[in-house]
């Protein structure tokens, strides 16, 4: 084990450990504010072809986002979908890294692990820049784009590429980039339930109800007529 | 001053209505976008307006979303900039939204199914909707057909007497075609299996729907009858967003069924009638429906399946293509039956791409065919379902819905497709075997109402006699090219045909030349033609003068039936197809008839 100045020790720990606790609380608002709206209520009789219920319709609905091929706009654009997968990963596998440095640094003695989460990492900053790039110049994403759009993104991606040279725990070098990093999680993780980086915890509601509507209606899962050709 | 203070008063009470329409499946939509644009070329504006990001469906979301999070979003209201909060201040605002969510938008749900987060924009563009409507901010077109519903219980104004002496013109139809008196229409008979409600759209410009559902109800043995009062299953509480008319609507059509005890409600073709009825309706009625419903396209599967009914494809030997209404398929899950019966009875039934939930809107969806100062808008975004059409390589198009009938009609028309619309009740009326031959009429005294070929399945015989000849018709339009349409269509089956494009020049030619009939734009330069009406009405001289308003403006049916003379004899809404132009004026004819 190296030695760690008080400094860094503060932000992989302390900073951390408050900044994560902040934003369970928060967490915690947003939900107890959310459930306070009325529950719609569905009275109709099941529609659609036989088999199609409220509960697949969830389940279907909650794994639509692992199935590419369930919508149009993912089914079209492999190469996006793919971005998307890289850029989540990168996220966890940064999240994840704030754990494993103060808590179980021994992980990363092994030279595989180090490759696998610099791999991950550092495809998922390279997502982030080529989505900075999408928001300004696809001109429907940028109508759409609010400060916090703009700002949420720059904020992983620069965040991203802190972690790419955080993984090896390394302090030969200085502590300014595991300094930057630990400083930005914790940035990150209480600036999280004010923006739009939260949709994570939406989804399961906003897809729930979804796939609760259409699985009783018949829709969900959804059934697809032959491509072209 | 406070911002709340410089608010107008609708603006205001649009915000206070918004937090009770709230619940946590629209909240949910509403926090829930990341911006990730996913859902743009889900769009057939979009898709038809390249770069016009106004058309975008997350955009068009926006627009309502800011309104939320300012006001009901701890987010925005701590840091509305920043996360893209905002509000309405002025009737401006309001009518910026209005144009937005009415005509920007049909709520074909497409945009919902190609979200990654599972954000339903139509359910809350509907909200919207029905936020500047309790304001009385809509699309005139809204106003009016909404007033007819609430006042006269169905959409279209049609009165009672006028609902039951289609039923009977229809039932003498049937009966004559199946040269069989027993036939009947029953109406408000009790204790049936099976209660029929129909679109008002089928009386006033499709009648024909109504007497192949009888035929099929006939062959199959059932037993059936209409309400006379109810009958209506189309809600326009769902395009307007307003659940009161919604629920109301839907309360009285199950009010019908259970005052005669029926144990099944057959719903006809018809999309948003369907999912109005079948699906909303409860939900807005706040009731559980004691009975079975379901649509017509089920009956008629079932009875070839239960062997009520024989069909021969033979009969339907064109190629076919099917198109799914939205509210169908996209939101009630009626996509396979359909397709299930086109190919009991067509010969060639083609799929178009895509199909089923994901299929492109007819445009004509959300009430568009209502809001006439959207057309234009329409009619461009119809280039997507115009390629759709045209790739299928098909000479019909079938569908079961009547907004879609209108919307692909016009879709054809303007981008001059070969091919034409039809119902799935018309295919299955057509390939229906019954002992007795169908005959159509070789011989046709002018004065008898005849049966109108309504299906447009070339069958290799025409009828003989032109049914409009030794009429004289008045066509006035200040369109040159729907004048020469309408006259074309008229003279071609016999009629002596004068032509006025202004209001002064209706009036000279109807006093000199005495015609039967008088079609009648309601815009037309000139002298006002709600005032040119009232002057043909009080003419003694032109007491006999039936007149058929055609009209693509709704709006302006106040011009005509707010006068204290007596109604116009026929309605028909632009645009018109040569059936229903012939069947509006045919009908016309027959009251001259009857009360000669």
């Amino acid at each position: 084990m190296y030695e760690i100045s008080p400094f860094l020790h503060f932000a992989a720990h302390t900073l951390q450990e408050v900044a994560l606790g902040f934003m369970a609380l928060v967490y915690i608002t947003r939900i107890i504010w959310l459930v306070r709206f009325k529950a719609p209520k569905e009275r109709q009789a099941a529609t659609g072809l036989p088999g199609t219920t409220m509960s697949k319709g969830v389940i279907y609905s909650w794994a639509n986002i692992a199935m590419p091929w369930a919508m149009e706009s993912t089914r079209t654009k492999p190469l996006f979908y793919a971005q998307f997968v890289v850029f989540h990963l990168g996220v966890t596998a940064a999240i994840a890294l704030s754990f494993i440095i103060p808590y179980a640094p021994g992980w990363l003695e092994g030279p595989g692990v180090v490759l696998l989460l610099r791999v991950i990492i550092g495809a998922a900053f390279l997502v982030g820049v080529l989505r900075i790039v999408r928001r300004f110049r696809n001109p429907y994403v940028r109508a759409i784009s609010s400060p916090d759009d703009h700002f949420s993104l720059w904020l992983l991606t620069v965040w991203f590429f802190f972690a790419f040279f955080a993984v090896p725990n390394s302090t030969a070098g200085g502590e300014w980039h595991l300094l930057t990093y630990f400083i930005l999680t914790a940035f990150f993780l209480v600036y999280v339930p004010f923006s739009k980086i939260s949709h994570y915890l939406y989804y399961p509601f906003t897809r729930y109800y979804l796939g609760r509507t259409m699985g009783h209606r018949g829709v969900f899962p959804m059934v697809r007529g032959k491509a072209h050709g | 001053m406070s911002e709340n203070n410089e608010k107008s008063l609708k603006a205001q009470q649009v915000i206070d209505l918004l937090g009770e329409k709230l619940n946590r499946q629209i909240v949910g939509s509403l926090v829930g976008c990341v911006h990730c644009g996913m859902c743009t070329e889900a769009c057939h504006y979009v898709l038809a307006n390249p770069g016009d990001v106004t058309y975008a469906p997350a955009y068009k979301a926006d627009r309502i979303r800011k309104i939320f999070k300012r006001h009901y979003d701890w987010t925005g209201r701590v840091l509305p900039r920043w996360v893209g909060a905002g509000t309405v201040n002025s009737e401006a605002d309001l009518e910026e939204l209005k144009d937005i969510v009415f005509g920007k938008c049909t709520n074909c749900r497409r945009c919902t199914i190609n979200c990654p987060m599972g954000v339903d924009y139509a359910v809350f563009n509907r909200m919207a909707r029905g936020l500047l409507v309790s304001v009385g901010i809509m699309p005139e077109g809204v106003a009016v057909v909404s007033k007819d519903q609430w006042e006269i219980g169905n959409q279209m104004g049609v009165l009672k007497e006028d609902y039951l002496d289609t039923l009977e013109w229809m039932e003498e139809e049937l009966q004559e075609e199946l040269e069989d008196p027993t036939v009947k229409i029953p109406v408000d008979e009790p204790d049936c299996e099976v209660v029929y409600s129909i679109n008002p759209r089928e009386v006033k410009y499709d009648p024909r729907s109504i007497a192949d559902a009888a035929k099929i109800f006939h062959v199959a043995g059932e037993s059936w009858t209409m309400p006379s009062e109810g009958w209506d299953m189309t809600n326009f509480g769902l395009f307007s967003g307003d659940d009161a008319l919604g629920g109301s609507v839907a309360q009285r059509l199950y009010e019908s069924v259970e005052e005669l005890r029926g144990r099944k409600l057959v719903i006809s073709e018809c999309g948003h009638g369907f999912r109005s009825t079948r699906c909303e309706g409860p939900n807005w009625a706040k009731q559980d429906v004691p009975f079975e419903m379901e649509s017509s396209v089920n009956t008629m599967l079932r009875y070839i399946k239960e062997g009520r009914i024989k069909v021969d494809k033979t009969r339907n030997p064109e190629p076919v293509t099917f198109h799914d209404s939205c509210n169908n398929a996209r939101s009630c899950g009626l996509f396979e039956e359909p397709r299930e019966l086109l190919n009991l009875v067509c010969m060639d039934f083609r799929e178009m791409y895509p199909n089923r939930a994901e299929n492109y809107c007819c445009t004509g969806g959300g009430g568009a065919m209502s809001m006439s100062e959207y057309t234009p808008r329409r009619l461009k975004s119809g280039a997507v379902k115009a390629k759709q059409l045209e790739e299928a390589g098909a000479a019909y198009v079938v569908t079961s819905c009547h907004n879609c009938v209108d919307g692909l009609s016009d879709v054809i028309r303007h981008y001059k497709l070969p091919m034409k619309v039809t119902q799935l009740v018309h295919l299955v009326a057509n390939a229906l075997v019954i002992e007795k031959k169908v005959a159509v009429p070789v011989e046709i005294p002018v004065e008898v109402p005849v049966p109108v070929e309504l299906v447009p399945v070339p069958v290799g015989a025409e009828a003989e006699a032109l049914p409009l000849a030794g009429r004289r018709i008045l066509v006035a339009d200040d369109e040159e090219d729907q004048l020469e349409f309408l006259a074309t269509v008229l003279e071609d089956h016999g009629a002596t045909i004068f032509r006025a494009t202004t209001g002064d020049e209706v009036l000279e030619m109807a006093r000199r030349e005495k015609p039967d009939v008088l079609t009648l734009d309601l815009h037309m330069p000139g002298r006002d033609v709600g005032e040119v009406f009232e002057l043909i009405r009080k003419d003694p001289e032109l007491e006999d003068l039936k007149i058929c308003i055609i009209t693509g403006k709704p709006e302006l049916r106040r011009l005509i039936y707010e006068r204290s003379v007596r109604p116009p004899e026929g309605y028909v809404d632009k645009p018109v197809d040569e059936d229903r132009l012939l069947l509006n004026v045919r009908k016309v004819l027959e009251v001259v008839h009857q009360e000669a």
